[in-house]
């Protein structure tokens, strides 16, 4: 009886919800930058308090940055994962770098999550959906960190387990059973992942497709001030 | 006003697009359930298995039939020596036959060495009739498809073992393609951060399992629900599974378990993480930390 709940709660939250989701975030996020594109944007607070916010936004971006770079690489081409893995040191590298990332991530968020709650300009501009994904943000840390702790290599059986998996869905014949007998940990995580992407299209987090990512290859530009600052507060 | 108004519109674009989501979802219900019913329909799939496919995929691993004792009995003959009623029973729930203290599956467990047989996915009434009926058969004949790998009990030597080594690191890949098995597993001696830890320590698998057959015929199939379907479509070759058992023979014969390695794991992340942020400190030591106070420290001077 149990095991027959489990394994129904299993194929929905792992094989239907990931559907669901993925509509969800395609066609909100087409619908928001055609009736609100100009609600596109981080909505940063970095004006409105700077210091903590360095020690939040900074290692928090490094972290997650990396790490979702290496779910997809593990996604993507599994089978040179493996092989890069092969070789026990390149394997201990990259399971170190993911979880130095995690921990910045942690390090990161906490301290967003800090600030957002102890300065009062920006808890003003804070709203319920940016709570949630917070939330939603620490847990999925949390559990990737416990994972990479208590579960590794993940890199490698990511790379055989979770990969064949996510590809099963992509080519529309699910398979859950490459994911349901792991731990439920791991599997807290997944469905983590599956929430956020449907929490995608209404959060702020639709500023991942609006970062202007030509800053990193344009010409640089060089600023002059001709004029000193102090001689004209002197004339003031 | 205008505040209220902006929180108004996002609520109703919010509103629209979950009701377009929603919509939808309800054009796709046609694939979506279709989807839902293949997953939810994943744990049948079993009972419309041929029963020697089902028997390969699930039982091969730790039995044979006519090929002497793996980690469980040998099945020739299971039908004679045990009532109908009884194999039905004990097939249909292992752990809970033990449980509730039947004197013949206790003694199996006993004989087992203490491993219990697991409740197998996908195992209803109907296929045990048809796993029982398949026994009948293939103990009638004179070598049945399921007396075990043929090369399971040749001599070890120190090339299987350097073989199995390689195999179990990922230094020599898989012949059919699966994954090495320190993704997922460690065993004493590996070294520096050790192997996986997803899956068990398999240092006394050797002695757990009950010997070199035992165990190839394991890993020829593993059954384990984690295993199953990552090794399905890239099962291991008879020699590279002696391989792997010649491994963890001399892996188990060192005695002990695994050297834990998750403190030095953690150790190193700390490190490293103290590490970037010294460097973002530094890195952006000049940078414009503040709006307002430069200004009134600056005005001061």
């Amino acid at each position: 009886m149990l095991d027959g709940l489990l394994t129904s709660l299993d194929g929905i939250l792992l094989g239907t919800l990931p559907y669901v989701v993925m509509a969800l975030c395609l066609i909100g996020t087409i619908h928001r930058y055609r009736s609100q594109a100009f609600t596109y944007s981080s909505l940063s607070s970095q004006f409105l308090e700077n210091r903590h916010h360095f020690w939040g936004s900074v290692p928090f971006h490094y972290g997650i940055l990396t790490l979702t770079a290496g779910h997809l690489v593990g996604f993507a081409i599994p089978r040179s994962v493996l092989a890069w893995n092969a070789v026990p040191v390149r394997l201990y590298v990259i399971e170190v770098a993911a979880f130095v990332a995690g921990l910045l991530t942690l390090v990161g968020l906490v301290n967003i999550v800090v600030r957002r709650l102890t300065d009062s300009k920006s808890r003003i501009v804070t709203s319920g959906i940016d709570w949630a994904v917070y939330l939603l943000l620490l847990s999925q840390t949390v559990t990737g960190l416990g994972t990479a702790m208590f579960y590794g290599w993940g890199s490698s059986w990511f790379a055989s387990s979770a990969s064949p998996y996510l590809w099963s869905l992509v080519t529309l014949q699910p398979d859950v059973s490459y994911v349901t007998a792991l731990p439920w940990f791991v599997k807290l995580h997944v469905i983590g992942a599956w929430l956020l992407i449907g929490l995608f299209p209404f959060s702020r987090l639709v500023h991942i497709l609006v970062v202007p990512n030509p800053y990193l290859w344009r010409k640089w530009q060089m600023v002059r001030w001709y004029w000193d600052r102090r001689t004209i507060r002197r004339a003031e | 006003m205008l505040r209220r108004e902006n929180r108004k519109k996002r609520a109703f674009l919010t509103a629209r697009c979950l009701i377009v989501g929603v919509a939808v979802g309800s054009v796709r219900a046609g694939s979506i359930g279709a989807l839902f019913l293949v997953t939810m329909g994943f744990s049948g799939r079993a009972s419309a298995q041929d029963a020697a496919a089902f028997f390969r995929q699930n039982c091969a691993s730790c039995h044979t039939i006519g090929g002497g004792r793996t980690t469980g009995p040998d099945l020739k003959g299971a039908h004679e020596r045990r009532s109908r009623a009884w194999l039905e029973r004990f097939i249909l729930d292992p752990p809970g036959t033990i449980a509730s203290g039947d004197a013949t599956a206790t003694k199996l467990q006993r004989e087992a060495r203490g491993v219990v047989m697991p409740r197998v996915a996908g195992v209803t009434p109907t296929v045990v009739g048809q796993l029982i009926d398949l026994m009948r058969a293939e103990s009638a004949l004179e070598r049945s498809q399921f007396a075990g790998m043929a090369s399971a009990q040749r001599p070890l030597t120190r090339a299987d073992e350097a073989l199995g080594r390689a195999l179990f690191s990922g230094a020599r890949r898989l012949e059919a393609g699966g994954p090495p098995c320190m993704s997922c597993h460690t065993v004493r001696g590996l070294g520096a951060l050790g192997g996986g830890r997803l899956g068990p320590d398999l240092t006394g698998t050797y002695g757990k399992l009950g010997g070199q057959q035992a165990l190839a015929t394991w890993l020829a199939s593993p059954p384990s629900l984690t295993m199953q379907p990552v090794f399905k479509g890239h099962p291991l070759t008879p020699d590279e599974a002696l391989g792997l058992v010649a491994y963890l023979k001399s892996a188990g014969s060192r005695g002990g378990a695994a050297e834990t390695s998750s403190v030095n794991f953690v150790l190193l992340g700390l490190v490293g993480s103290i590490f970037s942020l010294v460097l973002f400190d530094f890195t952006w030591r000049r940078r414009f930390r503040a709006v307002r106070r430069p200004l009134v420290t600056g005005g001061k001077r």
